[in-house]
């Protein structure tokens, strides 16, 4: 089932990327969804969950929105899954605070990863400036708290529903 | 020991998967340009990007069309708006054109008086439908006295018969009460001009000149004027013209007189001030 929900998420990440570069080419950038979902795997589920959501997220990136090298994102998200996932089973971070930290972290770490993985194979990538890539972890840690409330409130509501059942 | 296990294969799975790319992505950098598997790949989902792009263009231009035809209903009801101000600015102007026209008409017949008069506006007409009369926004304090002759630019319009401080109420010579000393311009015959028996209320209908010798020189046509000698009206002031002359069944003519002044229309008008000299009969003034 979690499976499901984690396809059910990327494919609601691809709409919303898609959707933004449709809507506001200038701001599809600042957001990375497919990093909020896959952190959020990462968080709930450890760190071989938040590996393969990773590689799915970043193959889904790079099919979609990546250059002609295929991989690099891929990759990125592999390796951001296992830190975070790692990071979840020796800290405690289920509380918003700790979590929008593992996003700014995550985004930074994401931007920075690509960055020398395109350098080190030659791959011709834009330079992204330091200020742009701190307004994409803000914008991702505030947006992936507010998904990650949303989600646990329904889990909660739907918990005390089975409970009363 | 099960979490050992875990944490082993999580490790050998982040090696491989590590290699994995590595591989994957050594491989398509040597052969430059896009790989095989990133051709198949690219084939096997642009579909779906271009349904899914389909799909967000679509929303995209419904709510852009919403927005443009919200747009455009604001800017509708804006111009309809602006539409409705201007039309009631044109009407104003148009207004104040005609008061503009009525005004100077006034003007002129006030420099044509030999008599001081006041202009006056025309605030009430008669309350009842046993009279006509209308009331004026001068009265005593404006020097306005009793029985002064009220004249319009086209014809005599009545006596004052009340007076307040600032309006007066004029009785008309329509009213089944009124009666006007005229003669005829052309001819001298004089008689007395009163309103039809039994038609009081007629808001525009003919006036009766009456004791007008059946051997009167009354043709129809011929232009009425006062002739002061009710020493109300100032003489020679344009009564109206007549409509019809018969030769009667007894001493006088049965005359009918069409009033000169547009009754249903008065909204300026003159008082006569000062009472009209005997040597001033003789003028016309039309």
């Amino acid at each position: 089932m979690r499976v499901f929900w984690t396809a059910v998420a990327l494919l609601g990440a691809l709409l919303l990327q898609t959707g933004l570069t449709q809507v506001a080419p200038g701001y599809a950038r600042v957001l990375d969804p497919f990093l909020i979902v896959l952190v959020y795997c990462a968080l709930t589920g450890g760190e071989m969950y938040g590996m393969l959501a990773g590689a799915a997220a970043g193959w889904v990136q790079d099919i979609h929105f990546g250059g002609s090298v295929l991989g690099l994102a891929g990759l990125t998200k592999i390796l951001i899954g296992f830190g975070v996932g790692a990071a979840s089973t020796r800290f405690h971070l289920v509380e918003a605070g700790p979590r929008a930290l593992v996003l700014l972290v995550a985004t930074a770490a994401d931007a920075v990863i690509y960055i020398q993985l395109a350098a080190v194979f030659e791959v011709a990538s834009y330079e992204v400036a330091p200020a742009r890539i701190l307004l994409r972890a803000v914008v991702n840690a505030v947006v992936g708290v507010a998904a990650y409330e949303a989600v646990e409130r329904r889990n909660r509501l739907r918990l005390g529903m089975g409970r009363r059942a | 020991m099960a979490s050992v296990i875990e944490t082993r294969k999580s490790r050998l799975l982040l090696v491989g998967l590590v290699l994995a790319h590595l591989v994957a992505i050594s491989k398509q950098v040597e052969r430059g340009g896009t790989s095989l598997l990133g051709q198949g790949l690219f084939a096997f989902v642009a579909p779906f990007q271009a349904l899914i792009t389909g799909g967000v263009r679509g929303v995209s231009g419904a709510w852009s069309g919403y927005v443009d035809l919200r747009r455009v209903h604001e800017q509708n009801r804006a111009l309809q708006e602006r539409v409705r101000g201007l039309e009631t600015h044109l009407q104003q102007r148009e207004e104040q054109a005609r008061e503009a026209e009525r005004l100077r008409e006034i003007l002129q017949l006030r420099r044509d008086l030999p008599w001081a008069t006041v202009a006056a506006e025309v605030i009430a007409r008669e309350g009842t439908p046993w009279s006509r009369t209308i009331t004026l926004d001068k009265g005593s304090a404006e020097d306005v006295r009793l029985n002064a002759a009220v004249i319009s630019a086209t014809g005599v319009v009545g006596r004052v018969i009340a007076l307040g401080p600032h309006a007066s109420r004029v009785q008309l010579i329509l009213d089944g009460q009124a009666g006007v000393g005229v003669r005829i311009e052309r001819s001298r015959v004089t008689g007395v001009l009163v309103a039809q028996p039994g038609m009081p209320t007629a808001s525009s209908g003919d006036l009766v000149l009456k004791y007008v010798p059946s051997l009167g020189d009354v043709v129809v046509g011929d232009v009425v004027v006062t002739s002061g000698l009710d020493r109300l009206y100032p003489p020679g002031l344009v009564v109206g013209r007549v409509r019809s002359a018969a030769r009667g069944s007894g001493l006088f003519r049965e005359i009918l007189v069409t009033p000169s002044a547009q009754f249903n229309t008065l909204e300026e008008v003159m008082v006569v001030r000062t009472p009209p000299p005997d040597d001033g009969m003789t003028q016309g003034v039309r």
